[in-house]
């Protein structure tokens, strides 16, 4: 048996193409990681992460368990496809080994196996892969069929907004689209000629024999598979260059992660895998606030990816994120989405004039004694009543305190690294460093989740124990140097800011410091879930008024919960919220300092 | 004979309605307070010639002298308005050819500016506080004593796109000016400091009291914002600002800081757009027909404007478009 058509050739090219195409994209972004992600690989590769990697790769590249988690209609949908063509594949395979033993048979031969052999007088097993082939092919024709309804209604789907595609990706579907109904028309007249298959090729044979004719089948039955094996190499050619190049390049990328490979505050070849494994699958698209409350439409994390991939990336796309977090805790592939949206823009930054750095020398106008240092924030000196409660605090607890911005200090940071400039943030840790180690505090207590977060991720404290002050309160409460007085008949509702919930994982301690002083009243969304307050200073992009929209809506969210105090833990999240209520707002520490004993 | 509702007692208010009983029209005041007046009530003096408010509102209330003709309704509000019918916040639904709106302005809360510590400080007032010190003669520290250095900070919730005011609330220059005056008549040995990010002088007068404030009462005026207040360890306040024209961080401590609090778009307006169709403009403020030649009338036939409701604006003009609103809305009458 040759195992050749001339019907073959748009597949055998297709798959030519794609396969030396993903070769030479993963060797390039192999050669091009650094040396210290090279040393990742060696160090973890011959470990127990590679087994487990090979895990996750089951689970998530064939069966889709975490879209599964976030939509099951969805999680149906891409296992079908992926599972369901890869079944297909490997019991093919199976199949060929069934009838002709262990030889080598060329790539063309198991994807057409039913055109080159489709009885052949061979009946061992015959009705039984037959069955099973059927019943595989019947699975992914499910999912096509979902993937139709989704395009035409997403809401079916339970996707309020579906992705935008750009033309290779509408290419790349549309094939897809026909790959699996063409496949069927395909067997179901060779069934229809030749006999054999099982309910669904052989009954749509029978059905088309007696309709039709054999002899007018006999006409189509070449064009058939022509139609066929043309769709699959079209989709191959577009493939690498379109969405679907996540269908390989996440077992790469789970490998690599698996080996602790991550993305950092400047582009690196590794964020490659990452961006390229993005399927757009759009599931982004409805938590991101952006959309849902302003309308705008074009820069979600699906949308940034894609234009990054495609080197189009504008400033305007790239600076429009609230990088809240909502959408990488939903992202199905787990993509660092904020390390990527932050490491884009630090390339596309306008280089500062660094001079403007030099008035750092000599700014220390830090005051107080103590092993305890306080670290306000910017924002938190300009939501004063947190300041003065916390001083009030310390003062209840009789801590020993060194203020260590109270009169004005260096900015941690954060705000320079999230608008991508991280060269100039690097100064600003250097001298806040400095500053601290000079102090010699032991423990590092802030009021803002935002410094809190660069203390944590990027400060070299070594020998200095970072706090929220949520933890911090907590901590003093559990030790019994803070005494609170219960408030029968108080209510509060909590509203997680961002970057201490999603972004530094701390949710319990606000809530326990709550429950000491009143009752908690949870809103709709919360912990990992919750909203943002509208004013991240992420996002250079948006104007007050849409703040404020972002901000009334969130708030209107806390004060259907029926609570007299609005509370948060973030002095911006304060600020946002409270221009979007009438209701009274409060920092953590403004209620803890009410009842104090 | 004809009847027409002016909702707002105010100067505009009070001063349509009076024109509108000179015509021989019967009027209806809905008024939410227990007295006509409005804000002027807790005025001490108006600027330029420090005319004791007293004076001017018993002048608004001898034109309004009682006529059977006349019905104050007070304590009261309007929830639907319409040209034929208003509905009180009581239920009950009143008749009428034509309504006014005269239903002024609120004022911006300077809480919402937590970083100048109105509500957390103690010796933190507004331009409003202030005047009611003035009317009840009592300008002190809260600890007690009088204030040896006064800090005045302008467009507090103006021209402010952190809070979501963009618009200028037109007086508060004026009024810091005045105000300014007034502490160093009262405090001669005091300093005070104006902080501004422009000084817009508009009306006849106020220029020149601009210039006397500096040359006769040494008045300072600084251009910068306030960025942040604190308080010193002996219970004075310590300002952050930055003087523009030196280009020069600035830090002075004070014993008292006046802000200058801005006109906010009444918090009414947004049910006048929802439940009337009522038009309001991206400030908040109610949007007449257009803005010379029906500048009382609104987009709904009948219902017409008069005062601050669709732009800051000072007593004096406010009085003016009592009037005009009053004969727009007779000749209106004379059609129909």
């Amino acid at each position: 048996m040759t195992f050749f058509a001339n019907f073959c050739i748009p597949f055998i090219v297709g798959a030519l193409i794609m396969f030396a195409v993903i070769v030479i994209k993963y060797l390039s972004w192999l050669r091009n990681l650094p040396k210290k992600d090279w040393i990742l690989i060696i160090k973890n590769i011959f470990t127990w992460r590679t087994i487990t990697a090979v895990w996750e790769v089951v689970s998530e590249s064939l069966l889709h368990r975490r879209i599964f988690k976030v939509n099951p209609k969805l999680g149906y949908m891409h296992m079908s496809l992926a599972f369901g063509w890869f079944l297909l594949i490997a019991v093919g395979w199976a199949e060929t080994v069934a009838y002709l033993g262990f030889r080598w048979v060329p790539l063309q031969g198991h994807v057409f196996f039913k055109y080159f052999v489709p009885l052949n007088g061979i009946t061992a097993h015959k009705p039984l892969f037959d069955f099973v082939m059927d019943l595989l092919l019947l699975f992914v024709l499910s999912g096509v069929a979902m993937a139709w309804l989704k395009r035409a209604r997403s809401r079916a789907l339970g996707m309020k907004k579906t992705t935008n595609h750009i033309l290779f990706d509408r290419i790349a579907l549309s094939a897809l689209w026909f790959i699996f109904p063409l496949r069927l028309i395909a067997e179901s007249i060779t069934c229809a000629i030749y006999g054999g298959g099982s309910f669904l090729t052989g009954g749509i044979g029978i059905l088309l024999s007696k309709s039709i004719g054999v002899e007018a089948l006999n006409f189509v039955y070449e064009p058939a598979w022509w139609l066929y094996s043309t769709a699959l190499g079209v989709f191959f050619v577009a493939m690498p260059f379109s969405r679907y190049m996540h269908i390989f390049t996440e077992v790469p990328l789970i490998f690599l992660r698996h080996y602790k490979l991550r993305p950092e505050a400047k582009e690196k070849s590794y964020d490659n895998f990452e961006v390229e494994a993005c399927s757009r699958c759009g599931i982004c698209i409805d938590p991101c606030q952006l959309q849902s409350q302003l309308g705008i439409n074009e820069v979600q994390s699906v949308y940034f990816l894609r234009d990054r991939r495609y080197n189009m990336l504008q400033q305007k796309i790239a600076n429009n994120c609230l990088m809240c977090g909502r959408c990488e805790q939903i992202c199905p592939v787990g993509i660092n989405l904020n390390t990527l949206r932050l490491n884009s823009r630090s390339t596309m930054r306008n280089i500062p004039n660094e001079s403007r750095y030099n008035y750092l020398r000599g700014t220390d106008r830090s005051q107080g004694e103590g092993k305890v240092g306080y670290f306000a924030g910017c924002m938190t000196l300009l939501t004063p009543k947190t300041l003065s409660s916390m001083q009030r605090i310390f003062e209840a607890a009789h801590e020993s305190v060194w203020w260590a911005d109270k009169d004005g200090g260096v900015c941690c940071g954060r705000p320079l690294k999230l608008s991508g400039e991280v060269d100039s943030a690097q100064k600003m840790i250097d001298y806040n460093c400095a500053l601290f180690e000079k102090h010699q505090i032991k423990t590092l207590v802030t009021s803002c989740p935002i410094c809190l977060k660069v203390f944590r991720e990027e400060y070299n404290l070594e020998g200095i124990e970072v706090l929220h002050h949520s933890e911090y309160i907590l901590r003093l409460m559990k030790q019994g140097r803070l005494k609170v007085r219960y408030m029968r008949g108080s209510t509060f509702t909590y509203h997680d800011p961002c970057e201490l919930g999603r972004g530094s994982g701390i949710y319990d301690q606000p809530r326990a410091v709550i429950e000491a002083v009143g009752e908690l009243l949870e809103p709709k969304h919360n912990r990992k879930n919750a909203l943002c307050c509208g004013s991240s200073v992420a996002n250079t992009a948006i104007n007050d008024g849409q703040q404020l929209t972002i901000a009334s809506a969130v708030a209107s969210e806390l004060e259907a919960t029926g609570a007299e105090t609005i509370v948060t833990a973030c002095p911006l999240c304060k600020k946002a919220i409270t221009r979007g209520t009438q209701q009274q707002v409060a920092d953590l520490s403004e209620i803890v300092a009410q009842s104090l004993k | 004979m004809k009847h027409v509702i002016v909702i707002g007692g105010g100067i505009a208010g009070m001063q349509c309605a009076s024109e509108l009983l000179r015509h021989g029209v019967a009027v209806t005041i809905i008024e939410k307070d227990k007295d006509l007046g409005g804000k002027i009530r807790n005025w001490h003096k108006l600027f330029p010639t420090f005319t004791p408010a007293d004076e001017v509102l018993a002048e608004m209330r001898h034109r309004l002298k009682v006529s059977s003709n006349l019905t104050v309704k007070t304590n009261c509000e309007a929830t639907k308005i319409t040209a034929k019918r208003v509905t009180l916040s009581s239920g009950e639904e009143l008749k009428c050819d034509a309504t006014v709106i005269a239903t002024g302005f609120t004022l911006f809360d300077a809480k919402i500016k937590e970083e100048y510590g109105y509500g957390i400080y103690d010796n933190v007032i507004t331009s409003a506080d202030l005047e009611q010190m003035f009317n009840e003669n009592n300008v002190r520290l809260k600890q007690g004593g009088t204030p040896r250095r006064i800090a005045i900070l302008h467009c507090v919730g103006s021209r402010d796109e952190k809070v979501c005011q963009r618009h200028c609330s037109k007086v508060c220059c004026v009024t810091g000016v005045k105000q300014a005056m007034e502490l160093k008549e009262m405090f001669p040995t005091a300093d005070v400091f104006n902080f501004y990010m422009d000084i817009r002088m508009f009306g006849p007068g106020y220029e020149e009291m601009y210039r006397e404030a500096q040359t006769k009462h040494n008045v300072h005026f600084v251009r910068g914002r306030i960025s942040e207040v604190s308080p010193t360890i002996d219970n004075r306040l310590q300002i952050k600002a930055e003087d523009t024209l030196t280009g020069r961080p600035l830090k002075i401590g004070v014993d008292m800081l006046v802000l200058l609090i801005g006109m906010k778009a009444n918090d009414l307006n947004q049910t006048l757009v929802e439940e009337c169709n009522l038009q309001a403009q991206p400030s908040g403020f109610m949007r007449a027909k257009d803005s010379f030649l029906h500048n009382v009338e609104s987009n709904v036939g009948g219902v017409f404007y008069a005062g601050a409701v669709t732009a800051p604006k000072n007593v004096g003009e406010s009085i003016n478009e009592g009037t005009s609103a009053a004969h727009a809305v007779v000749e209106w009458l004379e059609k129909r």
